[in-house]
């Protein structure tokens, strides 16, 4: 074998957050704000759904597509929470998470050439995903515009191959929403440019402010709307790998497609804990979404008292501070921060465009936690 | 009671040492603010004191305590109700919860004791002999699995992953 491997992914750079993960595993006494998941366990009532569907003896596939009752109750959901009606049958597939929703999606539209828009920093997973799907990314830097994506920027990347553009808000890693209004103009594009709109809103419901806008609610754009979300982050069920994707029925059948391949169909017992979830568990949702509001207050004000510039954030449990002041690089930052203060964070550089000078923070740690990585911080400082 | 108020004490309520400046942040208010509506709180009976939550199973003197939950059944006064009897039981220091209840008795009240014969010496001699009391029937407590929404089990820490996009 000349070269036994893909030649695909040897263009791929491993994850930075891979190589920071192995790093904070070797030190001792880490306070971690790296995280990407709520502090929670999942609320009792969804774990108990799926211990009940174990005794009862659901251990088989389900369609591939997901259980019926399960995409009826993300159907009701979305339309209840969103104003946007699909059908159960047709326009919906239950994924394992939304990262697998992000890849089949990518898979199923892009031909090797297409341009892909990506508004950066973002979530770390688009951009791979992309690539291994045979697409090629555009970068629009957010940081000049606040983090919020530019429509007038977004227009000059756009060319006659460009495929789709990839939204993520509330934002990982900046916490960032998009207003409506900025929705309404990337809409015209995508309308004027016939692109599709791959909108991953699995922070939907951590939002701190206003009632949240889904992108396929906006006018003509439900037919050109691909809808990312899942549980992970709102029902704290990250481990339960449920995700979902809502779009046209042309999208979804060739999605379907390659996840009846590779995956065959989401585990059985965690899309009975989902139902459960969408149908009976939106309390503690809203008690879960308040508590890092609260957290979100204490820990980006204290950050600004000690001198770290941080943004208020909109939604989602991350907040992205400044680290411009330091002279570093966020690389050098996160790797110090670390070895001196044994505080972890994740460089913004891992992030893509615009991350660099920044640190992503997640506060969803407990507020003793939150204040002894603050103290920590302070020393850093000094 | 506001929103304020509601968001505060429920702070309080699952941590009583919470320090006001904190609160001030976690509700987005000042210190200053904030200590004069727990002070409210307390003038107006809302907050009745700050206690805390002991696993006494942990402590070495809990083989020298003995929890019992009692039934009592009673005839209700003319005018009075129920208090009046009520007071005269929870006036006893060894109980240490009292409710009147719906159902097939009265009052469940928690007694506290050294031991089984403590215990059964405050039925027999202080509570069984009451005005009015009908009737007692005393269960002993043999484990404490939860109290004020704290589960006391040991569970392992469980960890998240330390850092993850």
């Amino acid at each position: 074998m000349r070269y036994p491997f893909s030649k695909k992914l040897e263009t791929i750079p491993p994850s930075g957050i891979r190589r920071f993960f192995d790093l904070v595993l070797t030190s001792e006494d880490v306070i971690s704000l790296g995280v990407g998941e709520p502090d929670f366990v999942t609320p009792w009532q969804i774990r108990e759904a799926a211990i009940f569907a174990l005794e009862k003896g659901y251990t088989s596939y389900t369609s591939n597509q997901g259980l019926p009752e399960l995409r009826l109750a993300i159907c009701d959901y979305v339309k209840e929470r969103f104003g946007v009606q699909y059908h159960r049958d047709h326009e919906t597939m239950v994924t394992v998470g939304v990262s697998e929703g992000v890849d089949i999606t990518l898979r199923a539209l892009l031909n090797p050439g297409d341009e892909v828009i990506l508004p950066e920093p973002t979530y770390v997973c688009y951009d791979p995903l992309v690539k291994l799907a045979g697409g090629r990314v555009i970068s629009v830097d957010t940081s000049k515009s606040g983090f919020i994506p530019d429509p007038k920027a977004i227009e000059k990347a756009i060319t006659p191959k460009t495929k789709a553009i990839i939204l993520c808000s509330p934002n990982n890693p900046t916490g960032r929403v998009i207003p409506k209004s900025i929705l309404l103009k990337i809409s015209k594009l995508a309308l004027k440019h016939d692109i599709w709109v791959i909108s991953d809103e699995v922070y939907a419901e951590i939002l701190f402010k206003g009632k949240y806008t889904s992108f396929a609610a906006l006018p003509h754009m439900k037919e050109r709307t691909i809808l990312l979300s899942g549980l992970s982050k709102a029902w704290a069920m990250t481990g339960w790998r449920i995700g979902y994707i809502c779009a046209p029925e042309e999208v979804i059948s060739r999605a379907l497609k390659i996840h009846q391949y590779a995956i065959l169909c989401a585990p059985i017992a965690s899309q009975m804990a989902a139902i459960e979830a969408l149908r009976h568990a939106r309390k503690p949702i809203k008690q879960m979404a308040h508590s890092y509001l609260q957290r979100r207050d204490l820990f980006v004000d204290s950050l600004n008292d000690i001198g770290l510039d941080t943004f208020t954030p909109e939604g989602a449990f991350y907040c992205f501070p400044s680290i411009q002041k330091t002279g570093l690089s966020s690389e050098e930052f996160a790797i110090q921060l670390l070895e001196k203060e044994r505080l972890a964070v994740v460089p913004g550089s891992v992030f893509g465009k615009g991350g660099e000078g920044y640190i992503r923070c997640c506060y969803a740690s407990e507020i003793g936690e939150l204040k002894e990585a603050l103290k920590r911080f302070k020393r850093f400082l000094l | 009671m506001n929103k304020l108020e509601q968001e505060i004490l429920a702070l309080l309520k699952t941590n009583a040492r919470i320090a006001s400046s904190d609160i001030a942040r976690l509700v987005k208010s000042d210190e200053k603010a904030v200590n004069k509506i727990i002070s409210k709180l307390e003038k107006s009976g809302i907050i009745v004191k700050y206690a805390t939550i002991i696993n006494d199973e942990k402590t070495p003197e809990f083989k020298d305590t003995v929890r019992a939950l009692i039934e009592v059944q009673v005839q209700p006064q003319k005018n009075t109700g129920f208090d009046a009897i009520a007071k005269r039981i929870c006036n006893y220091d060894n109980v240490v919860d009292h409710y009147l209840i719906s159902g097939r008795y009265d009052f469940l009240i928690i007694v506290e004791g050294s031991s089984l014969q403590d215990i059964s010496q405050f039925v027999s001699e202080k509570l069984a002999p009451i005005d009015h009391v009908k009737s007692t029937t005393t269960h002993f407590m043999m484990k404490k699995y939860k109290q004020d929404g704290m589960i006391f089990e040991n569970t392992s820490e469980l960890s998240r992953l330390a850092v993850s996009a």
